[in-house]
This record gives structure tokens, sequence and C-alpha cells, in this order.
């Protein structure tokens, strides 16, 4: 393997795990730029969107409606949980019990995935159409990655133009940086942040549905990419949706080349850059330090 | 009682001579094994078993093995005559709270007697307490070779086959292989560690090169880095030691880099629930089982039966068919001591030879490691499952598989 090949195919792989951890991170930090809310349930979101993915392929064959059925699925679920749960505590403003609340939601959706799907693993196939290898420089590399490549490209570039270029992005930005003078102006901020905690769990579920021909869906695959996708949050900057684009692409590189060059120190390399950065910019890489 | 009530026989009213009536008649109507198993004090077995987390599958067996076994063995009159009771508690796969859940056993149970544990982690870290909580540990499950070589404590047996025992297996099978060489991926704790450093003395033993090894971290989700490293070795076999959640992350993703079209992957251990998540994508894969429900005796088939009767749509896993067996063990060594004091099951354990779903297995006396045969499968299709299945290529000698006493190496 030449050593181009092997750049080539690494920085791909970087990219393609980028992909993955954008989908849970953008809407994170979403969720937290629009309302204050630091949603431990993100990952367990996630999770239901694998589970709700296994079975839409099981019932009907087709991946590609699980990667619609799921996002669906899971943001209706967020959007009744803001609405019955989250709503009330607005008014309090305490950031402690969004955290307790949102880890209650993480623990019972955890149980409720156990008593329905059961302890054991879901394994989803990868489309037939994704299925093999394309040749790069001589290298063999998934089809089914290159894939994940330009579904989390598409969708970046469609959330940010979301974002910039449309009245309601306007509104959503907007809201993130005075919600109270929005709300004066005479427009429903409560319907800004459901939809938005909607979006950011459909999010989540569509990342969940990518993952699991990669990982399977099984109980545990809610824990370790929470924390991968706090750590993103945290280097891009809370709230910076650009900064989580940014953001997941360093951690995806460091995770990456962390595991090929330092195999012993492969986790520990993602913290120390989460330091690094946190001492050169408090707020992250595109935060503000409040 | 009331005035009004009559005394019919001499100190008694005529309810309590009908009570005392019913409840006889109850006694003398029930079975047998009701008199006997029902009627004493439960013996009880802890399990500290992953309920939550990672390797909670792996727990799920656990458990739902000790409730077959306690409905076959209550049924069956029980052990000494005595009912079993299993008490499950959650230690999430984590060594401190397998330690704190063993010594809640132990304290507000009263419970001394503990098999179940999932990760060889956690066995390490209760081992050196069993001797100050007078209490026994049979071990249905960790792998680390460790466990009956230097950390052996004498309250503690290993009923399955361990690491370097499945990786001697698959050695002698690939000694005439045509790969030559052999590059090893492994889970970056005690047990992946155990199984690659066994499987590469063994290999070279045989005569192949073994062409270097790599470990991932507990909990890694992505392996194309690490798919990369095996195609960047030249090696014409992989060896994988990795389990659960963690292997079938790697098989998917090698399944999505077409590495079985390169490299041959052999492995440790052979699971159904990886077999049954992977689908057909495991058609193919090639390792040593610690149980294959395939195996064909008499006691393995009657397990077979009694437990797709109690959970249908299941196939026993390794997990299942190695607490099966740790159990058989357990409670015949109890029958021989007569007693379920930790000491006198120790005694009794001691050089101990039981068959049970695996075949005959001797607990031998210098390191209380279960001497077991070594299966190598192929897993494939079959018309009699819907999911495919392990087929045994090749069943080795136990003398053969065992390391000498109190080692992980072998004689030859």
């Amino acid at each position: 393997m030449d050593f181009v090949g092997f750049l080539l195919t690494q920085c791909l792989n970087a990219f393609s795990q980028a992909a993955v951890l954008f989908f849970i991170a953008c809407g994170l930090t979403l969720i937290f730029g629009i309302m204050r809310i630091i949603n431990f349930a993100h990952g367990s979101l996630f999770m239901l969107g694998a589970y709700v993915g296994y079975s839409t392929v099981a019932a009907t064959g087709s991946f590609w409606l699980a990667l619609i059925v799921a996002p669906i699925v899971v943001g209706a679920v967020g959007i009744a949980f803001e609405k019955v749960f989250l709503s009330r505590l607005y008014a309090r403003g305490d950031g402690g019990a969004y955290l307790m609340v949102t880890f209650g939601l993480a623990v019972i959706m955890g149980e409720m995935i156990r008593v329905i799907w059961g302890p054991h693993p879901h394994g989803v196939a990868t489309p037939d159409i994704l299925r093999g290898v394309v040749f790069l420089l001589d290298q063999p590399f998934p089809k089914y990655r290159l894939f994940l490549i330009a579904l989390g490209v598409i969708a970046a570039i469609s959330v940010w133009q979301f974002l910039e270029r449309t009245r309601a992005g306007l509104l959503i930005r907007a809201v993130s940086q005075n919600a109270e003078m929005v709300q004066a102006l005479g427009t429903d901020v409560q319907l800004v942040r459901t939809c938005v905690f909607g979006f950011g769990c459909a999010m989540a579920a569509l990342g969940g549905v990518l993952a699991a021909p990669m990982v399977t869906a099984f109980l545990g695959m809610s824990a370790s990419v929470i924390i991968d996708a706090f750590v993103i949050v945290i280097i891009g900057g809370m709230g910076s949706f650009l900064g989580s684009i940014i953001g997941s692409v360093l951690v995806a590189y460091v995770q990456v080349f962390g595991a090929y060059y330092f195999p012993n120190m492969a986790l520990a390399i993602m913290y120390l850059l989460m330091l690094v950065i946190l001492v050169v910019r408090p707020g992250g890489l595109l935060g503000k330090e409040e | 009682m009331t005035q009004k009530s009559k005394l019919i026989l001499p100190g008694m009213t005529r309810r309590q001579v009908v009570k005392a009536g019913l409840a006889a008649t109850a006694v003398a109507a029930a079975p047998g094994y009701m008199r006997t198993a029902g009627a004493a004090t439960p013996i009880k077995i802890g399990i500290p078993t992953v309920i939550t987390g990672g390797y909670a599958v792996l727990g799920s067996h656990v458990m739902r093995t000790a409730k077959l076994v306690k409905k076959m063995k209550d049924a069956s009159g029980g052990v000494l005559g005595r009912p079993v009771e299993f008490l499950f508690k959650d230690t999430q796969g984590k060594p401190a709270d397998c330690v704190r859940k063993c010594q809640e056993l132990v304290e507000r149970d009263d419970c001394r007697i503990f098999t179940g544990v999932v990760v060889s982690s956690e066995a390490r870290a209760i081992m050196p307490k069993l001797d100050e909580w007078n209490s026994f540990f049979i071990s249905h499950g960790n792998g680390d070779g460790r466990l009956t070589a230097e950390l052996l404590v004498p309250n503690f047996f290993r009923a399955n086959t361990s690491a370097p025992m499945g990786a001697r297996t698959l050695a002698l099978f690939l000694k005439n292989a045509e790969q030559n060489d052999f590059y090893a991926i492994g889970s970056d704790y005690a047990w992946g560690h155990s199984s690659v450093g066994a499987f590469e003395t063994q290999i070279q033993n045989v005569g192949k090169n073994f062409a270097g090894k790599v470990f991932a971290p507990v909990g890694n989700k992505d392996y194309s880095t690490y798919i990369t490293k095996i195609m960047q070795s030249g090696a014409q076999g992989c060896y994988v030691a990795l389990q659960g959640d963690e292997g079938r992350a790697f098989y998917s993703q090698a399944q999505q880099y077409g590495l079985a079209s390169r490299v041959t992957m052999v492995t440790e251990i052979v699971a159904q629930a990886n077999i049954r998540a992977l689908g057909k994508d495991s058609v193919g894969l090639t390792g040593s089982s610690r149980y294959p429900f395939t195996y064909e005796t008499p006691e393995n088939a009657a397990f077979v039966k009694r437990f797709t009767e109690e959970y249908p749509g299941e196939l026993p896993d390794w997990s299942d068919g190695e607490m099966m067996q740790a159990l058989d063990i357990l409670f015949a060594a109890m029958e021989k001591a007569d007693s379920t004091d930790a000491k006198k099951i120790v005694a009794a354990m001691e050089d101990l030879e039981v068959t049970s779903v695996k075949g005959a297995t001797l607990m031998r006396k210098c390191d209380h490691q279960g001497e077991n045969q070594g299966f190598v499968v192929r897993v494939s299709e079959s018309s009699d499952y819907s999911e495919p299945i392990p087929q045994i290529l090749n069943i080795y000698k136990r003398e053969d598989v065992t390391p000498t006493c109190n080692s992980t190496e072998y004689a030859n």
C-alpha cells in the first residue's frame, strides 16, 4: 500500500466517521443554541433511530424507507417530550432541571428499547446497491462509506443554507440570540423551540439508522456516541452549527489517525484535543464565551 | 376465637381441625419434589452479571440459562433436596461494581456461591476477596488465562474453556492451513490481550508466522483504521479476539471492506448472537467455539430441546452452554460434598469429572482449570434453522488443548 493511497483512504475513513458524528452533534448543538438545553437523551434518540430503522427494514425490506421513517418517528417522540416535559421548565430557567429531565428520558428510553426489542443486537444489512468496494489509487474503499460522506455533505450544506437563507432559519437564529425580543415581535418562540427540538432528534435518528449497518443496533450504542457528540460540541462551540461540522471532522480525524499512529492512546488524544482547544478558546472554536 | 366456637377435639375448635386437615391433605397430595425441594431452605447462588451495559447480551444468556436450570433442578428434587435460588445483580461489567455487588450478596443475603460473572477483569477483582468472604466462585465464561495461573486463589474454579485454550484449538486447526502469515486484532482489555498473546505463541508453535497485532479500545465503533492495518500487514489470515458489540462492529465493517475476500478471518469465539445479528454476512466465519449447540451428545440434545422449548425462536449460545456446564459441575460438587460450604465444595470439586453439554470435563486439582474439549466450527447456512449455525469441523481432545498446570503455556 503506497503512502498516497493510504493517506487518501484514511482521510475518507475520517470523513465517513465525521458524517455519522455530524448527524448527532448538529442536533445537539442546535438544541443547545436555541433552547440552552444540554440534551442528555440525545444518544438514546440516536439508538432509538437505529432500532426503528431496524424494524422498518425488517418489515419492509427497504433501508431507504428506514431513512425516512426513523427520523419522523423519533422526531415525533422528541416533539412530544418537549411539549409534555421540557416546555413546563422554561419559565424556571433552571439548567439543572433540564439535565435531570433529559437524563431521566435517556434512562427510560434505554429500558423501553430493551423491553420492546429485547437485549439482543439486531443487524441492519447494507443495501445491495451500496455493498462492495470501489478502488481509489488501488486501495479498496467501501461504497457505503462514500454514501455516508455524500449524505453528510448534502445534509450539512442543506441545514447551513436553511439556517442562513430562509425566513425560518432567520427566526431560529434570532431566537438563539434574543428569544424575548423575537417573542415581542409576534413570533411564536415556543413553536420554534418545539420544531428545533424535533428536528435535532430526527437528525440523531438519521445518524442511528446510518450507523446501524456498521455497528448493528444494540443497547450500548448510545453511551459511547453521546460522549463523542459532547466533545464535538465543546470543540466546535456550544450552539454553533458550523462549529459542529468542524468539530465532527476534527474528532473523526483524531480518532482515525490516532488509532493508526498511537493505538494505545487513541481515546486520550481526542480528549487532549478538547483540552487544548478549551485552553486556547474556552468557548470552543466558533462559540462565544459566556 | 369467639366463645361460640365448639371444641371438637381436646383443646381445638372445629375450624382449627378443618384447617389442619386441609393442610395435611395438601402436603400428602403434593408431588414428591415439592415435599423435598420446596420444604427446605433454598441454596442461594449469586449471579453478579452484566444486566445493563455493553455486555448485557452475555448477561442475558447467563440469566436465561440460570432460570431454566432452576426450573429443571427444582422439578427433579433440587440440589441436596433443596431448591435453588439465583440472586441476580447488575455489575454493568465494571470490576468495582462487581466487588460491591458480591459484598452485598455476602452481607445482606448470606450468599457465598458466585457464578455468571461476565468480564474477566470483574473476576480478577473479586477473586482476592473470596477467602475473606468465605465464598466460592466458579467461572462459566471468564477467558483470561491468568485466572488459573498466577492469579489463582483456592476458592476459584474455571469450568469453561479459557482464551489460551481457544487459541490453542484454533492453532492446532490452522497447523495444516494454506495461510502462513497471521495478524491479530484484540480488544484492549484482559481477555483480548490474553487471547491474542496465546494465539501469538500457539500459531508460532505450529510453524506459522505471526505478522503483528493491534488492540482496539473497549467500546470502539470505527474499525476502518484497524482494517487498513490488517490489509497493510500482508497477512493471509487474521485472528479476531473481539466480542459482543465490538465483534459485530468489526465484522460488519470488514464485510463492507471486502476483507474476507483478501484475508481469512478466524476467531477465538464464534457466538450465535453475532451470527444472528450479522445474518448471511457471518457465513464462512471460522473459529474455535467454547460451546457449539450443534454438538451431538444425548446430554446436549436434551439441553437444546429443553432450551428451545423454554425460549422459542432462540438457540443456545456459547455462554448458555458454558453456564449450563458450570452449574452442572457446581451441583455435582455440592452433592459430592453433601454441603454448600465453600471449603467443602472446593475439596469436592478437585479432580471431579462431570459429563455435561460439552462432554466430559475434568476439574483438575493442580490449578482448578476445567479440562474441556476444543471445538472448531464454521458458520454455515442450514435448512433446519432460520439463521446460520456453527457446523463443527473438528474436535480436539481436552488434554491437547488444556495448558500445563498453573500456566497459560503448553508443553509442545
